[in-house]
């Protein structure tokens, strides 16, 4: 494979965990600073880039691809805020076909249209579907597609449980030239013991956070107006957060293989702070703390 | 962990299937699957003996699904393949064979089948995905599906036969001799009063399959015939008849006639007239060849490599009738980990031979010849190298068989012992006039210049020495 151009980065996480938000916001922040950025929807719902683009009809890879026509650059990317070029690989409708399939073919056909040689990118950020439910959906993270990928994560288990999902994959495919985690993005935080959940998971599987992304309401009305926080509330805490986030993640070259907690021991360390959050809501006072 | 199999002589469920529907008159295959999977069982057929009668090769319709149809689905483009086929292929039945890939994305081809039943269009569909299993898998499994849904496309009342008897088990094109073994079963059980529903070849046919349930007995002559004969005794309560494998001989005739007695009423009598002339034929025929037979030493040792039914078929016969001692009998059947079938025929195969041995590997296949060391092989082509290098004579018995075309020869039933022992002889015949010929031109001087020639000759003369006597 010849050299890469610009930074490629995977953002993984379990559906509705707020990727897609996440993600266009760190495009948004890192156009802003002046950098060239690519985002790249791997996801059949297709609708990763929405916010970047106010919710403009973008024709996806995989469209184009079905109606068998040649297929141009130009007809599958649109420049959304701050120039950031914006790609869905979109798939098929619910229920039918090979999703997984879907990602790994329109993946492919980017490169063979020399999408990264003709825009030059300084970041390439690639979206993707949920939970690594199959192979197709782990190339982005496989055959040196991107170097790093980043997972976003709340404090909730099963986002917690996608994410070790995807630190199995990356410990499986780093080895052979796979990507490797650049960290956690602790999202929809809140006050109390949510950062303290992340903090011990990420101890737990040998990675480190990202960044914190607390839950506002500047994130919700943004997304309301089809525009990012960097966008529409330029001048918001919420966009700095995003701001610094992103700067972490263009900065950021400490990359490490994870090492995901097993089935039993997943449970077992989520048992635990079921425990402990009881204890926290009913207000009992451990012994140490009595004293 | 795989590993590497040398010359496999199995092809996938989808290939097993594929040549069993098209060896149906009347049934037309459309497969769903990729470019190239029902042309590969095409070549693999022609590089053997004899092709398919009806739609073969480039003839089958296909959908030949695309990358477009993997990431969107492929139903859609089935539809337009079996309307398309419709229209241009005039079939009694269509049978749509679904692959890897149509299991691997989840394509609702029962859907689709509903659809086009409902249009008033006899389609059955069936799922052959290679990961499945091999072509053993693909005939048991699409015989099943298809007697499963005929009646729903293809209406008609239930009146049984009491001498109707289904024969399932013997695969087409996987047994060399398949048509005219089917030929010669038919004629034997006609021979017992019976009627038989043979499914394949021109005998056969889409009303065969309509039929089948209206048989008294289906009788299973392999461990493949199992499935399709339980399927139609769970739906018709018809009773099944395992058999380990074909008769050969006029004995093994009786005994096929006493297990028949055994489930269904047949004439006793008109059995027992019909077993004396075929032994009475027999003995004719087979004193006729007996000093050819003493002649040219058939009852040697020898190693049999082919299918299960094929290697008890012809193993009981060579060591009853001809006294030959089995030193090894190699299995080819493509069998799974899991696979699970009432027939265990391990007894019957002791008794035949002295090793047993499971694989379709050439490789292991020609390490067990030559530890074995036997003076004749019963195979397939693929194991003539081995038995040139061993300077030993082989008959072709099983598939594949490259250098011939086999029609309608049969090698079971009464016909297919003659033709046998008519092959056997002309082999044995053939290799002795060869090592003759070498022998002379040795004395003649020819050939001395090479010493390693020189040495296979000098071995060539002391091995013809003693078969001489």
């Amino acid at each position: 494979m010849a050299e890469k151009i610009g930074k490629h980065i995977a953002i993984y996480g379990k559906g509705g965990i707020g990727k897609s938000t996440t993600t266009s916001n760190i495009s948004a922040a890192l156009a802003e600073a002046g950098y060239r950025v690519i985002q790249i929807g791997c996801d059949p719902k297709s609708d990763s880039t929405n916010t970047l683009r106010g919710n403009n009809y973008l024709p996806t890879v995989l469209d184009s691809l079905r109606e068998g026509n040649k297929i141009h650059l130009e007809d599958i990317s649109v420049k959304g805020f701050s120039g950031v070029l914006c790609i869905e690989s979109g798939g098929p409708v619910p229920g039918v076909g090979c999703a997984g399939r879907g990602i790994n073919a329109a993946v492919t056909l980017l490169q063979e249209l020399h999408l990264f040689e003709e825009f030059k990118p300084d970041f390439v950020l690639y979206d993707v579907l949920g939970d690594v439910v199959c192979g197709g959906f782990a190339v982005p993270i496989r055959d040196g597609i991107t170097d790093r990928a980043y997972v976003v994560s709340s404090s909730d288990f099963m986002a917690l449980y996608a994410a070790n999902n995807l630190f199995k994959a990356i410990n499986k495919y780093a080895p052979s030239g796979g990507a490797k985690l650049g960290g956690v993005i602790a999202n929809s935080m809140k006050p109390g013991y949510h950062r303290e959940i992340v903090e011990d998971f990420v101890e737990k599987t040998g990675t480190s956070i990202a960044g914190y992304v607390n839950r506002s309401i500047d994130v919700q009305q943004s997304e309301l107006y089809g525009k990012t926080v960097i966008e529409a509330k330029p001048k918001s805490a919420q966009a700095d957060i995003y701001r610094e986030l992103a700067k972490y993640i263009a900065r950021n070259d400490d990359l490490v293989i994870p090492n995901p907690m097993g089935v039993a021991e997943l449970k077992e360390w989520a048992r635990t702070w079921g425990d402990r959050i009881y204890d926290i809501e009913n207000g009992v006072v451990g012994l140490a703390e009595a004293i | 962990m795989s590993e590497i199999i040398k010359n496999p002589r199995n092809g996938c469920a989808l290939h097993g299937a594929l040549k069993t529907v098209q060896e149906i008159k009347g049934a037309v295959p459309v497969i769903h699957a990729n470019a190239g999977c029902g042309v590969i069982n095409y070549f693999a057929g022609k590089a053997s003996s004899g092709g398919s009668s009806r739609y073969s090769g480039y003839s089958v319709p296909g959908t030949a699904i695309q990358d477009r149809h993997v990431i969107f689905g492929g139903a859609s483009r089935l539809r337009e393949q079996i309307k398309n086929t419709i229209k241009v292929v005039n079939g009694d039945l269509y049978v749509i064979l679904n692959s890897c890939e149509s299991a691997m994305v989840g394509d609702d081809v029962d859907a689709m089948t509903r659809e086009i039943v409902d249009q008033g269009e006899p389609v059955v569909d069936t799922l052959v995905a290679g990961f499945n299993g091999g072509e053993h898998y693909g005939y048991e499994h699409v015989l099943a599906d298809i007697l499963s849904s005929i009646d729903g496309v293809k209406k008609s009342e239930k009146n049984t036969d009491p001498k109707l008897v289904n024969i399932f088990g013997i695969i087409p094109g996987k047994d060399p001799y398949w048509q005219g073994n089917l030929e010669e079963i038919k004629r034997i059980l006609e021979g017992f009063g019976l009627r038989v529903n043979t499914f394949f070849g021109p005998y056969g046919g889409v009303d065969d399959l309509v039929n089948a349930k209206n048989a008294a007995l289906t009788i299973a002559f392999s461990k493949w015939g199992e499935l399709p004969a339980e399927k139609l005794k769970e739906k018709y309560d018809i009773p099944v008849l395992l058999r380990p494998s074909l008769p050969v001989g006029a004995e093994q005739l009786r005994s096929l006639a006493d297990s028949i007695a055994g489930s269904i009423d047949i004439d006793k009598d008109e059995v027992d007239k019909f077993l004396a002339k075929e032994e009475a034929y027999e003995r004719d025929l087979l004193y006729r060849a007996r000093e050819d037979i003493i002649e040219n030493d058939l009852s040697a040792t020898a190693v049999l490599v082919g299918d299960e039914e094929q290697v008890i078929r012809l193993g009981a016969f060579l060591t009853e009738v001809l006294g030959m001692e089995i030193y090894a009998a190699v299995i080819t059947d493509l069998l799974k980990k899991d696979e699970e079938h009432k027939s265990d025929n391990i007894e019957f195969l002791k008794n035949i031979a002295g090793n047993i041995y499971i694989t379709s590997d050439q490789k292991e296949i020609e390490d067990i010849i030559r530890s074995e060391k036997p003076e004749v092989i019963f195979g397939s082509s693929l194991e003539k190298k081995i038995a040139d290098k061993f300077d030993i004579p082989i008959i072709e018995t099983s598939y594949p068989v490259f250098e011939k075309l086999i029609l309608n020869k049969a090698s079971a039933g009464i016909k297919g012992e003659i033709s046998f022992i008519e092959e056997y002889v002309t082999v044995a015949k053939k290799f002795k006039a060869e090592k003759k010929s070498k022998l002379l031109s040795y004395i003649k001087g020819e050939g001395r210049e090479s010493s390693a020639e020189t040495s296979q000759t000098v071995r060539n003369v002391r091995k013809l020495s003693l078969v001489t006597g």
